[in-house]
């Protein structure tokens, strides 16, 4: 069971997104200041974390977080919307919310930064008709073949379900598999694509596991 | 009187006064020295002045009235030596040459009267060339006459060579007052120059602070009260600053605690509606809660877009604007905003070329005008159920199949979102055009 520290001075909200996450199967620690959370933070997978609190504000209090675990991930939330907090808080934030956000996006939201964690991936995915290890980045298809993939096709397909049903534009995807900023016009990424596709999909002439956003980039929707 | 001392006005008149003064003044030690070392060449035996050498050769001939014919010679070549181009002769009564100093003087020998008249009629004049005169030797006039005759060439006194030599000297001299006048007159006005120069160049507004730096007063004149005026100012114009930061930072304050304050119970509101939504509810409850959710997200963005509007039209929206690849921005928003428009089974057109289109605008801002943009169709443009999103030539287009901008929309507010993309686009210096009728909208964003 995946556990979040919850940072959220007021009651209504706080003790409603604990009953939600707890609804969901998460465990909930919910604390109303940033003072003495160190505590929790050994035993926490993810911060949320309201900007606006008594004492020592989100930012601070976030900051703090990040230079003692570097590792857990945070997700802000905002009653303000000024883009100085926005940019101020993605600064060292993974991810920001502002309110009134939707009990569902916050929690797909909060999905998603635990996927990102390597060590909080599910071990088993199934897409399509794929069935993915990936603790041991193996890959079996419904008819039990195993499929080889190189090392870069592995890596664009396996950023690509790290975010599963968002799509990714062709920049993103490249510049978080290849680490380099993408030229334009560089077709790389597409010639990979297509032998990634000649690998995995069925009908790789009618791809139904990586779907391509026309003019805009890849999807692979779970 | 120390006021008076000074000040810059008091200055200059001393130097004028100064000028005034010198001027008479240089004339007159000129003019002394001038004549001092005139006199002195003056000192001298001969006289140079016809009236003087007429005077001087009567005497003469009266004291050589009983003198014998060696004293005459003698006393001829002593005045000989004393004007040394003069020719000096004596006829006696009867005509005959006596002396002649030089001897080599040609002159006849024997004169009669009308040789005498002649010689006389000759020599008379102004401008008879040489300078004659005649005596008469003794009382008596029986012991014939004595002749004097010098060049006028040789009459020039060394004092009027001198003048002519040096008369250019007054002239230089007086360009040499003049001059050292304008050097000073100069100097006095570099100097003023020079400080009000400094003045102005700290005037000059840098660009970080907005306030320019004081400067250090020297001296008590006119520019330096000026100079006290301008420290005095940046003074005033540092506080005025810092109330207006402080009173900027109370009003962003403001925005952002109302901004909070309203969000705060709309969260909470959602999270109850949510809450409704999962329980069993009848057809019409679950509508209205889809309902209360959905204007609960139209709220949230109308608080956003108020509070932009406010920042945006007061230039506080943080602006920072940078050479940025508009296809990207355009890719990553359609990529967010995509499953929305999937979900409403919008037909989604998209043409966004390979290549940069660089644009400098900031992507903060450019993103807020596509969501604002994107919003509005989602708000009121479903029943079209189509989008077009096209960047072709330097222009980004939006289309939408809905009952236009005009049309009655179930929900207001397109305004907040459209007059924040207004003063955005308008900021960003780009231009834009809006078609709008019952089939449709189409907005086409374009770099100058």
């Amino acid at each position: 069971m995946k556990t979040i520290l919850l940072i959220e001075d007021d009651k209504e909200i706080g003790s409603f997104v604990k009953e939600d996450f707890e609804y969901r199967g998460f465990a909930v620690t919910w604390v109303i200041s940033g003072e003495n959370i160190e505590e929790f933070l050994h035993n926490v997978d993810v911060v949320i974390l309201d900007v606006m609190l008594p004492r020592l504000d989100g930012f601070t209090v976030g900051q703090r977080v990040k230079r003692t675990m570097p590792h857990i991930p945070i997700l802000m939330l905002s009653a303000r919307t000024s883009v100085d907090d926005k940019l101020e808080g993605l600064r060292f934030a993974d991810d920001y919310m502002t309110k009134p956000f939707h009990p569902d996006e916050l929690a797909a939201r909060i999905e998603v930064l635990l996927r990102r964690q390597e060590s909080h991936r599910p071990e088993m995915m199934k897409v399509g008709h794929l069935h993915i290890n990936l603790k041991e980045n193996r890959i079996v298809s419904a008819a039990g073949e195993e499929i080889i993939l190189t090392a870069k096709q592995y890596q664009i397909f396996s950023y690509l379900l790290t975010h599963p049903n968002q799509i990714m534009t062709k920049e993103q995807l490249y510049e978080g598999v290849w680490n380099e900023p993408y030229i334009n016009g560089d077709k790389t990424l597409m010639v990979h694509i297509r032998y990634l596709r000649e690998r995995i999909e069925k009908d790789p002439g009618n791809p139904a596991i990586i779907e391509t956003i026309r003019g805009i980039g890849y999807r692979v929707k779970q | 009187m120390n006021r008076l001392k000074r000040s810059l006005l008091s200055q200059y008149l001393l130097i004028i006064l100064i000028a005034m003064m010198i001027l008479p003044a240089t004339l007159m030690l000129l003019s002394t020295l001038f004549f001092h070392t005139l006199y002195k060449t003056e000192k001298e035996d001969r006289f140079y002045n016809g009236t003087d050498i007429e005077a001087m050769w009567h005497k003469t001939a009266k004291e050589l009235s009983s003198a014998s014919e060696d004293d005459i010679e003698g006393r001829f070549t002593k005045l000989k030596s004393i004007y040394k181009d003069a020719s000096l002769f004596w006829i006696d009564d009867s005509g005959a040459k006596r002396v002649s100093v030089p001897d080599t003087l040609s002159i006849r020998q024997n004169w009669s009267i009308s040789d005498a008249i002649q010689f006389m009629k000759k020599s008379r004049g102004d401008t008879a060339d040489p300078f004659t005169v005649v005596a008469f030797l003794g009382e008596k006039q029986n012991a014939g006459f004595i002749v004097f005759q010098i060049p006028r060439s040789a009459m020039e006194s060394p004092s009027d060579l001198l003048r002519e030599k040096y008369d250019f000297l007054f002239i230089v001299a007086l360009l040499v007052v003049f001059s050292v006048f304008i050097i000073i007159s100069a100097l006095f006005f570099f100097r003023i120059r020079k400080r009000l120069l400094h003045l102005q160049k700290a005037m000059e507004i840098p660009e970080n602070t907005g306030i320019p730096i004081m400067i250090s007063v020297k001296q008590n004149d006119e520019i330096g009260q000026l100079e006290k005026s301008f420290n005095l100012m940046i003074v005033e114009l540092e506080a005025g600053k810092q109330q207006q930061w402080e009173e900027e930072k109370l009003r962003k304050e403001l925005i952002a605690n109302l901004s909070h304050d309203l969000r705060t119970p709309l969260t909470t509101i959602r999270g109850h509606a949510y809450r409704l939504q999962k329980e069993p509810l009848s057809e019409k409850g679950k509508e209205s809660a889809a309902l209360l959710d959905e204007k609960i997200s139209y709220m949230g963005d109308l608080i956003d877009n108020l509070v932009s509007y406010t920042l945006l039209s007061t230039g506080k929206y943080p602006y920072h604007p940078e050479q940025i690849d508009i296809n990207r921005v355009v890719r990553k928003s359609i990529a967010d905003w995509y499953p929305t428009f999937e979900n409403m089974n919008f037909k989604i057109e998209i043409a966004i070329p390979d290549e940069q289109l660089i644009w400098n605008i900031d992507p903060q801002w450019f993103r807020r005008i596509l969501d604002n943009l994107l919003q509005n169709i989602y708000r009121h443009a479903q029943s079209g159920k189509f989008v077009a999103i096209r960047v072709l030539d330097d222009m980004l287009i939006i289309e939408d199949h809905g009952p236009g901008m005009n049309a009655e929309s179930t929900e207001q507010g397109v305004g907040i979102g459209l007059s924040v993309v207004s003063l955005m686009i308008k900021e960003m210096k780009l231009t834009w055009d809006i078609h709008t009728d019952e089939n449709g909208t189409r907005i086409e964003i374009r770099n100058q």
